[in-house]
């Protein structure tokens, strides 16, 4: 039992992480699916400041300056340059994929993958078997929490909800809803590259090319099945993360029957599964409608 | 006409933005720039051979974005021609390894239907789940790629498997000579009559009949479309079926012809250059060829670029990356009116 807890928190807080950058950017209006090459941004410079620089706080301190440039640059293009939301965030998917291959291949030449001397710091025997937690586990739910307190609770939170619903209701008290964006996208972007870090450094100690292997874009689900809400949306990834290790017991019992590439596909079709739901359940998605064009008015 | 003119210069100026910004980014990792811009004009265009290779990768290329442009016409973002793809050429490979043996005036149509049938399959169900339940269709065609991806592992790695096969990756038995429609890595006039055929095909239907004029309609204003007796979920699902059915097709040529084999993994950014290629050509058909050539260009680039210029093949999907990052962008120049630009919520 204790193995299936630790298998599903290890599996799990990547994707919180990530989702919860995900509910910043969905409450200000945008639909972000440059997740996945943040995650994997925050992934790679974790590992290669790390072995390049010497020290987890310069890896983790890399990915988060590259993060937040990235999502800036996002911001940029679709608020100034007007870009549609979920094109340029396939293509900052993309940017980040490519990117972190090249850069790899930069240093190391035609290597698949790197590995750390070392991962981020661990609870410790003190805990018994939990101890191989790492610091970034424990600190999920404070993050969990502090986003819902964000979002739910503060002038500021209720000014962002402003800004995606009803953008001209909130410039017309004087917010300013790019500015709003901006903040909610680099805000996003320091979680993701807490989340890619958590996946690279938290249990394996290895970076290697598309290790993200669609996370991003599960967490990406897991804000619409969590209707946007910081609680829920951290629910519907934990269920994700359960499907996930769900899927690799089942590999180990019925291995011999079942083809693993099918338990491998269950948190994908979970999220299918999830989204139709909370779909049914809302009445629809909002989107399509718009393309999840930004709204000014 | 002037309007036309300006989005062709648009998107033109944007590809060569991301060109810039990626030469940046290669020169700031320490590779060569302007040689990486030689080779692929070399790779591309610079050769007869060249021009081969271009066609080689673009005609599957512009079937697929063909299909993206119907579907992103109707207003639905269907975004996993990649899954569609798979699904394709996974149906017509079960057909064409399963019948091998049989007389090819019978295997080859039969190939091509399930090929079709597959593709078309796969966009059937996020189709019928938005149309029904109004499930997003970014979230489950998304997600149907990576489903698609790991089916594409167990048939090549199980019911398809190559028992001979000591290649790094899993992969079918070669088909059999005689359903061949191309030789290995290379282009064949059979694969470009089909492209030419579809490419009119899919030119009449958007532009000469009403479901061209209803889609397109349903892509722009929904309400309109109800209001003109027309069913709009009809219309989405038709859009979403085409859009399928065609990179099913895509996926079925790349089988029968320049990879010869099913095999796990291929092209994995077949299905994201196929939509930058339908929204690089504004969702006309006519600038799809165009540009399905332009990326099929840069594909074949991407095999020398690790030889030519020391670059990683990965050098390509940062240049496709850094396109679809700006390709959408309509605030330059002002005032453009084009597939996300007539969308503007009233205010």
């Amino acid at each position: 039992m204790d193995e299936t807890i630790i298998a599903i928190l290890r599996s799990g807080t990547p994707l919180v992480y990530v989702t919860l950058a995900g509910v910043l950017a969905q409450r200000a209006g945008i639909w972000h699916l440059g997740l996945e090459g943040l995650m994997i941004i925050g992934a790679c410079s974790a590992v290669l400041g790390l072995v390049q620089g010497g020290s987890i706080i310069v890896g983790l301190g890399i990915g988060i300056v590259l993060c937040v440039l990235a999502s800036a640059l996002l911001w940029f293009v679709i608020e100034k340059l007007r870009a549609n939301p979920i094109i340029a965030g396939l293509g900052l998917t993309g940017l980040g994929l490519g990117g972190t291959d090249l850069a790899v291949q930069a240093i190391y030449g035609s290597q698949a993958s790197v590995n750390a001397p070392h991962g981020l710091p661990r609870l410790g025997p003190a805990f018994g078997e939990y101890g191989v937690l790492s610091i970034l586990v424990v600190l999920m739910p404070v993050a969990v929490i502090a986003v819902w307190i964000l979002t739910r609770r503060t002038r500021w939170g209720l000014q962002l909800a402003a800004c995606g619903e009803h953008p001209f209701a909130a410039r017309s008290v004087g917010v300013n809803p790019a500015r709003m964006r901006l903040a909610a996208l680099c805000l996003g972007g320091v979680l993701c590259a807490l989340g890619g870090a958590e996946l690279s450094m938290g249990s394996l100690q290895i970076f290697a090319y598309g290790m993200t292997a669609g996370r991003g874009f599960m967490a990406f689900a897991a804000v619409i099945f969590g209707g946007g809400n910081p609680l829920g949306a951290t629910g519907a990834a934990f269920f994700f993360a359960i499907v996930g290790a769900l899927g690799i017991r089942a590999q180990l019992l019925f291995g011999e029957r079942v083809p693993p590439d099918f338990l491998l596909a269950l948190p994908y079709v979970a999220t299918v599964i999830g989204v139709w739901i909370s779909g049914k359940l809302r009445g629809g998605a909002k989107a399509a409608a718009s393309f999840g064009e930004l709204r000014d008015y | 006409m002037i309007g036309y003119l300006t989005q062709v210069i648009r998107a033109i100026a944007f590809v060569f933005i991301a060109l810039l910004l990626c030469g940046v980014i290669f020169e700031f990792a320490g590779f060569s720039a302007p040689l990486m811009f030689q080779s692929i004009a070399d790779g591309a265009f610079l050769s007869v051979r060249a021009w081969e290779n271009s066609l080689r990768w673009g005609l599957p290329l512009f079937l697929t974005a063909l299909g993206v442009v119907i579907s992103f016409r109707c207003g639905f973002f269907n975004i996993g021609a990649q899954g569609q793809f798979y699904m394709g050429a996974i149906a017509a490979t079960f057909v064409a390894d399963g019948l091998n043996g049989a007389p090819a005036v019978l295997v080859m149509p039969l190939t091509f239907a399930a090929g079709i049938l597959g593709g078309a399959v796969w966009a059937l169900w996020p189709g019928l789940l938005r149309v029904r339940s109004g499930t997003d269709e970014v979230i489950t065609t998304l997600m149907g790629n990576f489903i698609a991806g790991l089916f594409l592992v167990y048939v090549t790695s199980g019911p398809l498997k190559d028992p001979s096969g000591t290649g790094q990756a899993a992969s079918s038995r070669p088909i059999g000579e005689a359903y061949r429609i191309a030789a290995t890595s290379s282009i064949s006039p059979a694969i470009i009559v089909i492209a030419v055929l579809v490419g009119v095909g899919m030119w009449v239907l958007v532009n000469r009949t009403s479901f061209g004029v209803l889609s397109s309609l349903a892509g722009r204003n929904p309400i309109m479309v109800v209001w003109q007796g027309a069913r709009l979920s009809r219309l989405g699902l038709a859009g979403f079926v085409i859009g399928g059915a065609l990179a099913g097709l895509a996926g079925t040529i790349e089988v029968l012809g320049p990879i010869g084999r099913l095999s796990s993994g291929m092209l994995p950014t077949h299905g994201f250059t196929a939509i930058l290629i339908a929204l690089v050509a504004n969702l006309s058909v006519l600038a799809t060829a165009v540009v399905a050539l332009f990326f099929g260009g840069l594909a074949a680039a991407g095999l020398y670029l690790p030889v030519l210029a020391g670059l990683p093949a990965a050098a390509i999907d940062i240049i496709n990356a850094a396109i679809a990052l700006f390709i959408t962008a309509r605030a330059w120049p002002k005032r453009l009116t084009g597939l996300f630009g007539s969308r503007q919520d009233a205010g």
